[in-house]
């Protein structure tokens, strides 16, 4: 059995997964798909984990700094030994950094000064080219206009869409020549991710969260402004 | 010299054989993983997954005919004939059998997602297997023309 056959048997017991937004529910559950990637190699089963632990949002540690993101992400994918799955990261986080960039720039910050604020070659660019259009990266990134756009007019469902799409889109072209091997494998995880993502995007949820956040900020704020009991009581006549 | 000949008129003899017995391991063995995975998959149609699994094997077959189609004494006279015909021919039958196990891995994984397309998607497989059939006959032709 040559290298680029061996994970055959892994790739026909996942089930095909359609297309991402006309998705209703990811093709197979967390559970069986765990229980299928316990073929994989132990070093591949690593890398892979590595990955996914990077790009989940789920696992990121919210309270972290973007310069401790940056160079927990160094240190991670340093430690990752397929160069497949690196280029794969390297490029999703190299877009989290452009999609940073222009939320930084929609709230009205000026370009960062140092370069722990973001992660991958184009941190340089973005800082000389700030106040361009798109950073100067549409031919890059054709992608970068549209969600500019989409940023400014506050349609964060269709620029989630968007930006799932390129990622999607990449993940297709990265998968050119890989039909039973450890890299279609990747790929297949890494959209089961993308799946689950925007399958568990619940809109009532969403507007019920946001409701109970803004009761907390309001209470917070009616409660500084309330005088204390005492001064009203030394007030009345 | 004609010791080295005569070898390499042997390893002609059984190359065909031996080419295609190794191309049919690797090929039944890659579609016989992705009928396995497909099973693992489905709940029916196991049959099916297995039987398309085993079309690699067939470029054994050949290979048998073709080296008792060259089978004959070995001479410095027919040695170089059985060199080229049953190596080539062998390569022919191995990478054929190799490559058709992928084509046939792909159908399986492709027919166990859409079961409508199961008869389309052998179609590589079946070409492949025309090019192996190709390299059979031509070598039963040739082997016909070779002298004692």
């Amino acid at each position: 059995m040559t290298h680029s056959d061996r994970y055959a048997m892994l790739l026909s017991a996942l089930p095909y997964h359609g297309p991402l937004f006309g998705a209703k529910q990811t093709p197979l559950s967390r559970i069986r798909l765990n229980q299928r990637l316990a073929l994989l190699d132990p070093v591949e089963a690593d890398c892979l984990r590595h990955a996914r632990r990077l790009l989940e949002w789920a696992q990121q540690e919210p309270d972290r700094t973007d310069a401790q993101a940056v160079v927990r992400a160094k240190q991670v994918i340093d430690g990752i030994t397929n160069p497949f799955i690196r280029d794969l990261v390297t490029w999703r986080l190299e877009m989290r950094t452009l999609v940073a960039a222009l939320r930084r720039r929609h709230r009205g910050e000026s370009a960062p000064r140092d370069r722990r604020w973001g992660f991958g070659r184009w941190v340089g660019r973005i800082m000389q080219h700030w106040n361009e259009p798109a950073f100067g990266l549409e031919r890059a990134f054709p992608w970068l206009p549209e969600a500019e756009r989409l940023l400014g007019r506050g349609a964060t469902v269709d620029l989630e869409r968007l930006l799932l799409g390129a990622v999607w889109n990449h993940l297709e072209s990265c998968s050119d020549g890989h039909y039973l091997d450890f890299e279609a494998v990747v790929i297949y995880v890494l959209r089961w991710d993308m799946i689950a993502r925007w399958t568990t995007y619940d809109g009532e949820e969403a507007a019920r969260r946001f409701d109970e956040l803004v009761e907390q900020a309001m209470a917070g704020v009616e409660k500084s402004l309330r005088p204390p009991a005492d001064a009203l009581r030394t007030e009345r006549p | 010299m004609n010791e080295f000949i005569i070898a390499l008129g042997w390893t002609g003899l059984f190359a065909p054989m031996a080419l295609g017995a190794i191309g049919s391991v690797i090929g039944c063995a890659v579609a016989g993983q992705a009928a396995i995975g497909a099973m693992v998959d489905t709940e029916s149609g196991f049959g099916r997954y297995l039987g398309v699994s085993v079309m690699p094997s067939s470029q054994t077959i050949y290979g048998i005919v073709v080296m008792f189609s060259l089978q004959r004494d070995v001479t410095p006279e027919t040695a170089p004939a059985l060199f080229g015909i049953g190596l080539l021919s062998g390569l022919a039958l191995l990478f054929s059998a190799l490559y058709q196990g992928r084509a046939c891995a792909s159908a399986i994984h492709a027919s166990k997602t859409k079961p409508e397309i199961f008869g389309l998607s052998l179609a590589p497989a079946a070409i492949v297997e025309g090019f192996a059939v190709f390299a059979f006959v031509f070598a039963l032709v040739l082997a016909g023309g070779i002298p004692g």
